[in-house]
């Protein structure tokens, strides 16, 4: 009790005294400030990333594509084993008794970005069954396009970034222009993307196989049901996965690299921030050494000494993290951008926040211990006659 | 000269203050040499594309280009040799471990006299069949030697007779930049024979070098004409275009340079801070180098080289530190799935640095200077100046 009661008058003197040191404690500051600004600007790439396709994936969905196949583009399903896929059980069924499920394709399409780079986005069909299979998706502009025809809807998120994505526009298909007849918003992945009618984009395209089958599962545990019945089935060599899982898979797929990298660069500043945090905590440790040495004189002991010295350490660490925090927040938070092909909002969120703070308390405490234990370990006397 | 001892005592006064001011400017010029580095590299593989290639592959993702489509090219006027590849890609031994090799036409090695590669391992390669030629980095990766067997099992470039593809190692040669993975070339000629009838003559892309390089945009859009309503519809770029960062989705030098400036802003802030403490710490001092006949812009001088010297030697070490760990950042990916292009520590990248650090080192010291400047000498002597 004591020794706490020492800590907070330590401390509160110190916290007073703070302005008279505005100008070293601000090192700590910029230096955790810079650290946490490029950390969580790099991160809300990643985070944006991961949280657009765990948008995308859903528990009652499951995704059924070929068996050795890691992506849709990769995967190829005949309208034969199609036939015997959409009919397997466990897969929810309408008011009309037709299974909830829809042919699919996925495909790259070279776009021009606003800025006039040049890129890929994906190009997707859906057939009837997709809006009752993908309840997210709505039209936001404009209508559907109708099956049958050369129509496509454009994502909201393509609209923004790419050329020629508007109601009006025409996608170039081989043999021929597809006009862009509405707008539409799924808040996921598809976003980014232009759909048209399956059958009618295979036939343009001369193929005769879809990417994959997404279907409505019956409920959450009719997976197994549906995984035994096409696993089992030798008619077909497929895979069967839900297609949150599917979306999960992908999400680490397409962020941990960046996301490594971002910690990466986020420690190397880090070093730096802690050889500075360190160099401030010495000298004003060094220029209080009087005052430190009176205390002990007085009869406070070690410990609060020491507590105080790190506690503001941790102090001006996590306000320079909360200030990075709050620039990366308002420069990237919510703004729509692209990396590859994925379209996504780049995001701060807490949890990044909350990373940032942690990252700032360990420099904190690395670099506020070493200059503690001086303080607290310097000769009392020596201290005193020092000038 | 004189002042030399005079800068070496300063600095020497607070051995912890420096030693910790100099490691912590060090590795936020590690930061800048691999950012800047990394963008060094960057305009490297721009600067190193030759303006009159074309790359041209399909414009929609499908089973590949008829082998037709090269003779066709061929023939468009302006067009001085035309080349063409497909890729062998699969895996090793496990299908975690990605490998793939770039099988390539006969005359591919005329298209690029500029890599690395001699004439007789073209030759090597065009009588080897089966033989690659394999780039350093891949050699490290999967260690083989000239000699070995290296196998690729593949799903979708399968052989006709089902066996995985052994590919004989023939020479180990230097890399190409803008592969920063590294690369395998094999032979064309035999991939294509080998695959199943209804698999042959389908190509991956064709390279095409025009006689007029200032015709090359204008023959890249000839090309996708010509092809725009065939069965397989084409996509041309530039190679100018192709090596362009700025059209990978991401622009990673903005990026680069944002990373390299945050670094900074953090070491301003420490090395303004760290020579103001000590001016401030010697006011005594000065006053006294005054007294004695010293000039103020003697004095500043002597303020800006204590700030500066710590500066630039943390920017050699760091960007020295840069140097070693882009060295051996190849080691942490795997190849085939794409790296990340490596930092190059170009005399650029050292010039650029030493400016940055005499920046700060500049406006570090600028504040502390004008201090000593207007300063009254006897105040200062008596030591009642704060």
């Amino acid at each position: 009790m004591n020794l706490l009661r020492q800590t907070l008058a330590i401390c509160a003197m110190n916290f007073r005294n703070l302005k008279t040191r505005f100008w070293p404690s601000m090192v700590i500051v910029a230096g955790l400030g810079a650290t946490i600004g490029v950390l969580l600007s790099m991160m809300s790439v990643t985070q944006g990333i991961r949280q657009v396709y765990i948008n995308s994936g859903d528990q009652m969905r499951s995704i059924v594509v070929s068996a050795n196949a890691d992506g849709e583009g990769e995967s190829a399903i005949t309208r034969a084993e199609a036939a015997l896929i959409v009919d397997a059980p466990g897969i929810a069924r309408g008011p009309d008794g037709k299974p909830l499920a829809d042919r699919g394709l996925n495909m790259g399409i070279p776009v021009l970005r606003k800025d006039g780079s040049k890129g890929y986005t994906t190009m997707r069909g859906y057939g009837p069954m997709a809006q009752k299979v993908r309840p997210e998706f709505h039209i936001v502009a404009g209508r559907m396009f109708h099956f049958g025809q050369r129509e496509m809807v454009a994502g909201e998120g393509a609209r923004f970034l790419f050329q020629n994505m508007n109601i009006g526009d025409d996608v170039i298909l081989p043999g021929g222009p597809w006009k862009i007849v509405g707008i539409f918003r799924a808040g996921d992945i598809t976003d980014g993307q232009v759909i048209g009618d399956t059958e009618t984009m295979l036939t343009a395209l001369h193929r005769n196989a879809y990417n994959s089958i997404l279907v409505r599962l019956a409920s959450y545990n009719s997976l197994d049901t549906l995984k035994r019945a096409l696993t089992t089935n030798p008619a077909l060599s497929v895979k069967v996965e839900r297609h949150s899982d599917w979306y999960n898979r992908a999400a680490g797929n397409n962020s941990n690299f960046l996301a490594r990298l971002a910690y990466a660069i986020g420690a190397v500043m880090a070093i730096g921030a802690l050889f500075g945090c360190l160099n401030t905590m010495y000298s004003a440790v060094g220029a209080r050494g009087r005052e430190i040495a009176t205390l002990r004189a007085l009869g406070f002991s070690a410990i609060p000494v020491m507590v105080s010295v790190i506690l503001e350490a941790l102090v001006l660490a996590v306000g320079g993290a909360l200030i990075g925090a709050g620039a990366a927040w308002l420069l990237y938070d919510g703004k729509q951008d692209f990396f590859g092909t994925n379209v996504f909002h780049l995001t701060v969120p807490p949890v990044l926040v909350g990373i940032g703070v942690i990252w700032a308390i360990v420099v904190a405490l690395l670099g506020g211990l070493p200059p503690s234990i001086r303080a607290a370990r310097r000769p009392v006397v020596d201290a005193l006659r020092a000038t | 000269m004189k002042f030399l001892p005079l800068i070496w005592a300063a600095i020497m006064r607070k051995p912890v203050r420096t030693g910790l001011t100099l490691l912590s400017v060090m590795i936020a010029f590690t930061l800048f040499g691999i950012t800047i580095g990394m963008n060094a590299t960057f305009d490297k593989v721009a600067a190193g594309a030759h303006d009159d290639r074309i790359f041209t592959n399909q414009r929609f993702f499908g089973t590949g280009m008829p082998l037709a489509q090269v003779g066709q090219t061929a023939r468009i006027p302006g067009i001085a040799q035309v080349a063409y590849l497909d890729v062998l890609a699969g895996y090793h031994e496990i299908e975690r471990n990605r490998a793939f090799a770039l099988m390539t036409s006969d005359n591919y090695g005329k298209m690029y006299p500029d890599w690395p590669i001699t004439p007789a391992q073209w030759d090597m390669l065009h009588k080897v069949r089966d033989g690659v030629l394999v780039s350093r980095i891949q050699a490290e990766h999967w260690h083989i030697k000239p000699g070995d067997i290296f196998t690729i099992a593949s799903t979708q470039d399968k052989r006709a007779d089902g066996k995985a593809w052994n590919l004989k190692v023939l020479a180990v040669v230097p890399d190409v930049a803008y592969m920063t993975g590294g690369f395998m070339l094999g032979n064309y000629e035999y991939f294509n024979k080998a695959q199943p009838l209804g698999k042959q003559d389908k190509i991956g892309q064709i390279v095409t070098q025009v006689s007029d390089p200032s015709q090359t945009a204008a023959i890249a859009q000839q090309i996708d004409t010509h092809f725009a309503n065939s069965a397989i519809a084409t996509l041309s770029t530039t190679e100018k275009a192709a090596l362009d960062i700025s059209n990978s989705g991401l622009d990673l030098a903005a990026l680069d340079r944002k990373i390299a400036l945050a670094g900074m802003f953090m070491v301003l802030f420490l090395t303004a801070n760290g020579i103001a403490q000590s001016v401030r710490e010697r006011l005594a001092e000065f006053a006294t180098l005054k007294t004695i006949g010293f000039t103020d812009k003697a004095v500043v001088l002597l303020v800006f080289l204590e700030a500066a010297l710590p500066c630039l030697l943390g920017a050699l070490l760091g960007v020295g530190l840069a140097a070693f760990l882009s060295g051996q950042l190849p080691r942490l990916f795997p190849p085939g799935q794409g790296t990340p292009p490596l930092p190059t520590m170009t005399a650029m990248v050292f010039v650029w640095a030493a400016v940055c650090a005499g920046a700060v080192a500049l406006i570090s010291a600028a504040l502390p200077a004008l201090r000593l400047k207007r300063m009254d000498i006897a105040t200062a002597l008596s030591g009642r100046a704060t």
